[in-house]
């Protein structure tokens, strides 16, 4: 048996030319795949905001599932722009949330206004983590950031038969184009509500300025709103303007709207149905199975002593 | 022919978009998104249906109201589904409790059941028996109205457009029928 070397001509060669230009391919190659790396984690990153506040974090103790952001910022109830929960993301450009003064009057000892910059650099912010649940029978989980409204309770030094606090959301129909609607509005407007004092007080009621470590969208609430957390979600009012300390109840937007069906005190409770719903489960967004509802949305052990001498079936 | 295959297909546009919107650019609420597509198509189809009697003298799709109405009869069977499976997660009791304890449940239970009926006498054979049943179907219609307007916690101005057209062409209908009775 012959070993036949094959004959290496001048043509089998790689020309230098060639050989260089295959390495360049090849680097680009692998710069390509880094690269692409790179770009996937640039979305993820992308789907999630760059966070411009500082805040002490949240370590999440009870190892709730967060939403996405996209799906906080994506489905609100925001009636000042549209009754649709789909479309507040994109119409709620108007609102413009950096031309805004808070105005803090009623039973305080000296009623004050402020540029809301001026009034977030009091206070140091807190990212918290809580259940947000809707009375419309869907749910969420948000990392807020921002204050305890006692903290702002306390600057405002409200005198002593001051009983409730009673929040006001802007009225501008050039920012809020469902005000100018006239008949057609879907609700009356400004849009109120109202806490008692010892709820506003608890530690858990939180003054938002941000979620996910960035500054409200316009669809939450900015510049500013209200947390709470034990209550249905209508009572965490968006985008507030005015704080009045008051010796009466509020009467907040939806009991005003409908009485039989939304009350005063609004706390989530899976044994009390909504007359048209059952409230016993929710619907967790973007999943398609139901969850059960928790007493005082998960929050019992720090509220329901605020209520005990209340019967929950008529004070809804 | 062409007409025919048209009115066959067109139908099923809410239920290709339903199942795009559902499945693969994964809405927020699923459940609720459901109720909202397959309701409101079922409304419209319902009326459609009747909107055909009255344009019969300008354009005759008579031929074509059983297959609408079917396909009407569809969609609300996909929304009563979707109370049944994923909202009461096939709880046969929470469905009965509910039916009986909430307005806006049962309107919706008895428009379905009401439907239900149409649909099985649609069939020729019981058709000539059980037509003039099929009247019916103006009751569903205010029925699943109400039902409409209880789904929703405030009306908005589109809202308010939708239950005018609903309004007007049931008024439309009435008045026809009325005429036809005047003439003998």
């Amino acid at each position: 048996m012959r070993l036949n070397h094959p004959k290496i001509t001048q043509n089998d060669i790689t020309p230098e030319e060639l050989f260089n230009k295959r390495r360049r391919f090849l680097k680009l190659g692998a710069a390509a795949v880094v690269a692409n790396s790179s770009i996937v984690e640039l979305l993820a990153k992308d789907k999630y905001p760059t966070s411009n506040l500082n805040y002490i974090k949240d370590s999440n103790p009870s190892d709730l599932d967060l939403s996405t952001f996209d799906q906080i910022t994506s489905y609100n109830n925001f009636y000042e722009f549209t009754t649709s929960k789909e479309k507040v993301k994109k119409l709620s450009h108007t609102l413009n949330p950096n031309a805004w003064t808070i105005t803090i009057d009623g039973l305080v000892e000296k009623p004050f206004q402020l540029d809301i910059s001026d009034l977030i650099k009091k206070f140091s912010l807190e990212e918290r983590i809580y259940r947000f649940r809707c009375v419309e029978g869907w749910s969420m989980v948000v990392p807020w950031v921002g204050f305890e409204l006692a903290k702002l309770i306390k600057l405002a030094k409200p005198l002593s038969d001051a009983k409730y606090v009673r929040f006001e959301t802007l009225y501008d129909e050039e920012r809020f184009p469902d005000q100018s609607r006239g008949v057609f509005s879907s609700i009356d407007y400004p849009y109120v509500e109202g806490l008692r004092m010892d709820e506003a007080m608890n530690p858990l009621t939180l003054m938002s300025v941000g979620l996910y470590g960035k500054t409200l969208e316009n669809q939450n609430g900015a510049p500013i709103r209200l947390v709470v957390p034990w209550k249905y979600g209508f009572k965490s009012i968006k985008s507030i303007s005015k704080i009045t300390f008051t010796n009466e109840e509020p009467l907040n937007t939806w009991q005003k709207a409908n009485p039989r069906e939304y009350g005063f005190y609004a706390n989530v409770n899976p044994n009390v149905d909504h007359p048209r719903w059952s409230q016993a489960k929710e619907r967790v967004l973007g999943k398609f199975f139901k969850q059960k509802t928790l007493m005082f949305n998960g929050y019992e052990k720090e509220v329901a002593s605020m209520y005990k001498n209340l019967d929950l079936k008529k004070f809804i | 022919m062409i007409r025919a295959a048209g009115l066959f297909v067109i139908p099923l546009i809410p239920l290709v978009y339903l199942t795009y919107a559902v499945m693969i650019a994964q809405v927020n609420d699923p459940i609720k998104y459901i109720y909202s597509i397959t309701g409101s198509t079922a409304i419209v189809l319902l009326l459609l249906t009747t909107f055909l009697s009255l344009i019969k003298k300008y354009m005759n799709f008579i031929k074509y109201r059983r297959m609408i109405g079917l396909y009407g009869f569809f969609y609300s069977l996909l929304h009563f589904l979707n109370f049944y499976v994923f909202d009461a997660e096939f709880k046969l009791d929470f469905v009965i409790k509910e039916s009986l304890d909430k307005p806006f449940v049962y309107l919706g239970m008895i428009s379905f059941i009401i439907l239900v009926f149409m649909a099985i006498t649609s069939k020729k054979t019981l058709y000539s028996k059980y037509y003039k049943y099929h009247r019916l179907l103006y009751v569903v219609l205010v029925l699943v109205t109400v039902h409409f307007v209880m789904a929703q916690k405030s009306l908005s101005i589109i809202q308010w457009v939708y239950l005018l057209v609903i309004i007007i062409l049931l008024g439309l209908k009435f008045y026809q029928k009325k005429n036809v009775l005047f003439k003998g």
